[in-house]
């Protein structure tokens, strides 16, 4: 496959304006990145200093403010865990924004796979219908799909964080048993692998319950701290929860829940946060505002056929 | 008439041409426009009378208000999804039969009682879930339709049944979402019309038609809005919507966003119809949960 550097960069700069690529052009992304997230391992070893973010659910102007708070890849290096997609409008242009900047800058930015980088989970909460909207086929949202399939579970910084977009499972006691997932699939109804992207923390649990979502489940402070003494971690960070104020330490500090999406569903009204790890035991929370609305293009109103 | 206690039909995506063609959908659909044409041009406050039917409708309604400020929001660590509304929603599927029968006295031997119940349990929201959306909607338009098929419901009650009685059931419905903080069922997000309700956009839209001094943008001005919210229904979801919402309206809401751009409400009146049908009535993971009787018949049209 033909892609030079400058097709990259000027890729990057294109996708910095919240624009998208025309079809063909976002296919050639997708199978490039697709080259590079194939290799990475389920487990993907990271250094410090590197900059935890979690879901960012399609609000691409957010995602600029993040970058402003964070600073700019590849000065800083990041792991995104997941939940590019959905929610927000601008599902695609943010998803563009980050595989352009993962394509020339592969080992500056890390993608993780959250419970929303599905086909079954998409189709349900917008990124489909946007990419029929914006595309007028589902051409590109097929080999997005693809492309989640691989995309790594978890990262490990410093071999002390363990970094996965949901939590834990009654059916992984050890960093191997993630690194030996089959993951080149739709994420699954159940098992390992479904749980590390659905499960939740729980303050009222004890071991594991049920959980509220249908999917994966709450586990409780005892099985957390099983799982890091086993493992020698001193922090499990995830995303995948609301957290008013961003980010929200629980169980005698060993968890951390990120949220980097703020007025989530524009309606939340939170703020959001990324985590700076400077070392392993040096960490910053940054917080960061919704950018406001003077400060974003209005999308063109278009008239769908109904309407005709 | 052979009366069955009301059943799932719609088992696999299959079914939903199955549902297409029976008489249940023939009467939906037609409820649904004969409603519509009820209120083109109407305001809220049009002044008719209202018929025992509507008054009874209404009073039931404000019961199930009463119970919502009987039962508060629990203390709980989830976000979303209030537990007490499982209270609220036990309460009515205990009482369910008893308020029919306050509201409806003409119907307590009538074997359709059970079937009328079905569809008024399911109006309101899931309590598994403790989510809302436009099935839960349809369960509502439902009952009102088996009410018509009984000759409960006249011609004559079917302006105040919108501008009236759905009207309630809407601010009721908005109250539990707030109150229980429930979350949107299968809403496609910002891809959908609306976070819950499709319908008051439909008959909303019928009661702006031929008003001259409220084009097609009107709804996008917070203070037309603001003014108008009890007198069309369509302002009131949009109220709505700026309350529960912030960001830019043409992201949170693009739909309604690229809607304004219509030239006329009778074009958005048509088109919310063709949308309806194929987004919402024929969506497989909607209309599976719809349960069919007798009065509301799952049987090919006659």
């Amino acid at each position: 496959m033909e892609v030079m550097v400058n097709d990259l960069d000027r890729w990057v700069e294109v996708a910095k304006d919240c624009k998208y690529l025309p079809e063909n052009e976002t296919m050639k992304l997708i199978d490039f990145c697709f080259d590079i997230l194939v290799e990475e391992p389920n487990v993907i070893d990271v250094d410090t200093p590197v900059t935890i973010c979690g879901d960012i659910h399609g609000q691409f102007y957010d995602l600029e403010e993040l970058f402003r708070t964070g600073g700019s890849v590849p000065a800083t290096k990041y792991i995104f865990m997941g939940d590019f997609v959905d929610r927000g409008y601008y599902s695609l242009e943010t998803l563009t924004r980050l595989l352009t900047l993962k394509a020339r800058y592969p080992s500056r930015i890390y993608l993780l796979r959250g419970n929303h980088e599905s086909r079954q989970i998409t189709q349900v909460y917008g990124f489909y219908d946007e990419c029929l909207s914006k595309y007028g086929n589902a051409n590109t949202w097929k080999a997005f799909c693809r492309l989640f399939d691989v995309m790594s579970i978890a990262a490990l910084v410093d071999n002390t964080v363990l970094c996965v977009h949901g939590g834990l499972s009654p059916d992984i006691t050890t960093l191997d048993q993630i690194r030996t997932i089959e993951r080149n699939i739709e994420i699954p109804h159940k098992g390992a692998f479904c749980d590390l992207v659905w499960s939740d923390p729980d303050d009222g649990v004890e071991g594991w319950a049920t959980s509220p979502r249908g999917a994966g489940w709450l586990f409780g402070q005892k099985v957390l701290k099983e799982f890091m003494d086993i493992n020698k971690l001193d922090l499990l960070a995830r995303a995948h929860q609301l957290v008013q104020e961003g980010i929200k330490y629980v169980f005698d500090d060993q968890l951390v829940t990120v949220w980097s999406a703020p007025n989530y569903c524009y309606r939340c009204g939170n703020v959001a946060a990324i985590l700076e790890l400077q070392n392993a035991k040096q960490r910053t929370a940054k917080i960061f505002q919704a950018v406001p609305e003077n400060q974003r293009d209005i999308p063109p109103r278009q008239i769908t056929p109904y309407f005709l | 008439m052979d009366l069955q206690g009301p059943t799932k039909k719609i088992l696999r995506e299959t079914d939903v041409a199955t549902w297409q063609a029976s008489q249940a959908y023939r009467d939906y659909l037609k409820f649904l426009r004969d409603l519509n044409q009820a209120v083109m041009g109407k305001e809220n406050q049009s002044k008719t009378t209202d018929t025992p039917i509507v008054h009874s409708l209404i009073s039931m309604l404000n019961t199930l208000d009463k119970w919502i400020d009987e039962t508060p929001p629990v203390q709980q660590a989830q976000r979303f999804g209030n537990q007490a509304f499982r209270t609220f929603h036990g309460r009515l599927t205990q009482d369910a039969s008893k308020i029919l029968q306050e509201a409806l006295p003409e119907i307590t031997s009538s074997p359709s009682v059970e079937e009328l119940k079905a569809y008024l349990l399911d109006s309101f929201g899931n309590s598994t879930r403790i989510d809302y959306g436009t099935g839960h909607e349809a369960n509502f338009i439902i009952f009102l339709c088996c009410l018509s098929k009984l000759g409960l419901i006249t011609k004559e009650d079917f302006t105040p049944l919108v501008t009236k009685v759905f009207k309630r059931y809407l601010e009721l419905c908005r109250k539990l979402q707030l109150t229980y903080k429930m979350e949107p069922a299968g809403s496609h997000g910002v891809w959908s019309l609306d976070d819950f309700q499709f319908v008051p956009f439909i008959w909303g839209s019928a009661q702006l038609v031929d008003r001259p001094l409220l084009d097609t943008r009107s709804y996008l001005d917070e203070q037309t809005v603001e003014r108008l919210k009890d007198d069309f229904l369509f302002m009131g979801c949009i109220d709505f919507i700026n309350k529960v919402k912030s960001g830019p309206f043409s992201e949170h809401s693009n739909q309604l966003w690229n809607i304004s751009a219509v030239p006329s409400w009778s074009k958005i009146n048509l088109g919310l119809f063709k949308k309806y049908e194929a987004e919402v009535l024929q969506k497989f993971p909607v209309v599976q949960h719809i349960l069919f009787g007798s009065l509301f018949s799952f049987d090919p049209v006659k």
